[in-house]
């Protein structure tokens, strides 16, 4: 060994640094207060590596089998009516024409439509009377 | 399965005695390079025992491929700069206390140990990089380890510590103080 590397070891071996009585009490005292490591050391979480492929087939798999779930529900089929209440006989109650009530629905639009065709009508009309003009 | 893995593997399991057995090689040790971290003597013994408890408390996370006192001082370097760290934000410059340990700790005839001068002119960790190797025997590979630079910074820094020292030693200094080390 060199010169310097046994300068260096001789030197800090003059470092006194001896434990006392006192620290060495307080560090046993310590480490028993902070009780069993392994009883603190938390389970690791990691998961394997196919957990994540495992998990998206799964999911996939779910998907697949709710579209193909609601695909074969009938939903056309309509509830069944009871067709007595409390013993007295009442009539079925028929199914509503949803066809009907979109076209009523639309009436007011063609109403409003039918409004302002007549208003450029009337429009163009006082147009001509004012220029006299002949379209 | 070698002495100390058995003691690792019962403190492992809650063994506080064979923890003390495990550490006691190292402690005097230990608490010497902490002297030479810390800003005073009080401090160290602190970072002492703040070091073993730690060391107590994640011995469930040491891995037996590396060295156990690479990973001891490895803690020890951490609760030295985090206690520095503390007493600065308390205190302002703990140095400014005239505080230093390495101070109290030579006999009158070793006032001038080379530690202390390599204290003076070397920063923080080139002066633990050479502590680790020149006084605890660790390979680069550990030192770059426990003080988590690369292999290449800590050889670089070595050698630099080393001229810095000869320089010291040798009554050449001039400048090297001036120089910025690591």
């Amino acid at each position: 060994m060199d010169k310097l590397a046994n300068r260096l070891r001789e030197d800090a071996s003059h470092i006194d640094a001896e434990i006392s009585a006192q620290l060495d009490s307080r560090i046993r005292a310590s480490l028993a207060a902070v009780g069993p490591p392994a009883a603190r050391r938390r389970k690791s979480k990691r998961r394997p590596a196919w957990f994540w492929l495992a998990s998206s087939l799964t999911g996939i798999v779910a998907a697949l089998a709710l579209i193909a779930v609601l695909n074969v529900i009938d939903v056309d089929e309509p509830a069944a009516v009871p067709r007595t209440v409390d013993g007295n006989t009442v009539p079925p109650i028929g199914v509503i024409d949803l066809d009907v009530r979109a076209a009523m629905l639309t009436d007011p639009l063609a109403r409003e439509l039918a409004d302002l065709q007549a208003d450029l009508k009337k429009a163009e009309e006082l147009v001509r009377g004012d220029v006299r003009i002949d379209f | 399965m070698s002495d100390e893995l058995k003691l690792v593997d019962a403190a492992k399991g809650g063994s506080v005695e064979a923890f003390t057995e495990l550490v006691r090689g190292y402690r005097e040790g230990l608490f010497r390079f902490l002297l030479t971290r810390c800003s005073n003597h009080a401090d160290a013994e602190d970072a002492l025992q703040d070091t073993l408890i730690n060391a107590y408390r994640y011995i469930g996370s040491y891995n037996p491929q590396w060295r156990f006192s690479t990973w001891l001082y490895r803690i020890a370097i951490r609760n030295a700069g985090r206690l520095r760290s503390d007493n600065f934000a308390e205190l302002g410059d703990p140095a400014a206390d005239g505080g230093d340990p390495l101070a109290h700790c030579l006999a009158e005839s070793e006032r001038d140990n080379l530690w202390r001068s390599a204290k003076r002119i070397l920063s923080d960790e080139v002066f633990a990089a050479m502590w680790l190797r020149y006084v605890e025997d660790m390979s680069v590979r550990d030192i770059a380890s426990v003080l988590e630079r690369s292999s290449s910074w800590t050889k670089v820094n070595l050698l630099r510590g080393r001229r810095a020292l000869e320089l010291e030693l040798n009554g050449t200094a001039g400048n090297a103080g001036s120089e910025a080390y690591g």
